[in-house]
């Protein structure tokens, strides 16, 4: 079950980095706990990335983007965690933000992730949001809308990677990772 | 167990949450959506069914959300959704206003015109 998907980068240690650890098992995270965590990554390295960014434009330009990806991130981790812990590691890398979320996930589920996030990443994200949205007006008893990674792709121009392992200590789950960078200024 | 903070209060036209407002203003003919609005898909469900029922009922509607700092995926796509309605049903001006110093509005609001392509939309 291991692989990478996509273009998959942790952050590393070059720059400033951040790691949180939610434990559910003790602790069930809410729904609106992910948009409390995201929005402290977003305004937490608008500050300490690079010197931080003093132009206001764009402060509030990284603030949002960073608040909806990772955001988008972290509930999809929660949604669709198995058990274990849901991890958050960010930092700032060579101009980009690099964002990972881990959970777990179904080791069942595997075959079919992979086949979705390689869909993803092989056609226009813009017509694939397109598509996918004309098929959830038309379905509507959806409980999910699947737009999370196609607006990541699509409006934000995120990168987007996914890394599977065996979770440890739980033959029956698989570890996965869900990588995305955003360039940090355009300059 | 139900996490009651979530829950939406008010009337139907008129739905508040934790953080967010959503409601009719009759006389304008325009929705307001206020604060941030990151609710899982099903949560959407009042929301989408005040637009739904005040996309019949009126020949021209206006959408603000120069108050709405966030959405989630799940709340684009009940936007989205509410453009491809408005098409189906025909016959109908929708005007969105929004802010261009909202980040989200700037990058999502624009593909609302590939669903609606009479939509307009004005960022302040």
């Amino acid at each position: 079950m291991d692989g990478i998907i996509g273009e998959y980068r942790e952050p590393t240690d070059a720059g400033p980095r951040v790691t949180l650890v939610f434990y559910p098992g003790a602790f069930p995270v809410k729904w609106n706990q992910c948009s409390v965590a995201a929005e402290f990554f977003a305004e937490y390295f608008a500050d300490v990335g690079e010197g931080g960014l003093t132009e206001e434009a764009e402060r509030r330009d990284f603030v949002g983007s960073v608040g909806y990806v990772l955001n988008e991130l972290i509930e999809n981790a929660v949604k669709f965690c198995a058990g274990g812990t849901v991890v958050i590691d960010a930092g700032v890398d060579a101009g980009e933000f690099v964002m990972v979320v881990s959970n777990q996930v179904c080791a069942d589920a595997v075959d079919g992730l992979r086949v979705k996030f390689a869909e993803l990443l092989d056609g226009d994200p813009a017509e694939l949001l397109m598509q996918r949205v004309e098929e959830n007006a038309a379905n509507p008893d959806l409980t999910t809308s699947g737009l999370g990674f196609l607006t990541m792709l699509s409006d934000y121009k995120a990168r987007l990677g996914w890394r599977f392992d065996p979770a440890p200590g739980n033959p029956d789950n698989a570890l996965l990772k869900t990588a995305a960078r955003l360039q940090v200024k355009s300059s | 167990m139900t996490d009651t903070t979530t829950r939406p209060s008010g009337s139907d036209t008129d739905i508040k949450g934790p953080g967010y407002r959503v409601w009719f203003d009759a006389p304008a003919r325009t929705v307001h959506f206020e604060g941030v609005l990151r609710l899982s898909t099903s949560e959407y469900k009042p929301i989408e069914d005040l637009l739904d029922r005040v996309l019949l009922d009126h020949p021209a509607l206006g959408l603000r959300m120069t108050e709405l700092q966030f959405l989630n995926s799940s709340g684009i796509n009940m936007l989205y959704k509410f453009a491809i309605a408005a098409r189906k049903k025909g016959d109908i001006e929708v005007k969105v206003h929004g802010s261009s110093t909202i980040p989200w509005q700037g990058k999502s609001l624009p593909n609302l015109k590939k669903f609606l392509p009479t939509i307009v939309i004005a960022l302040d």
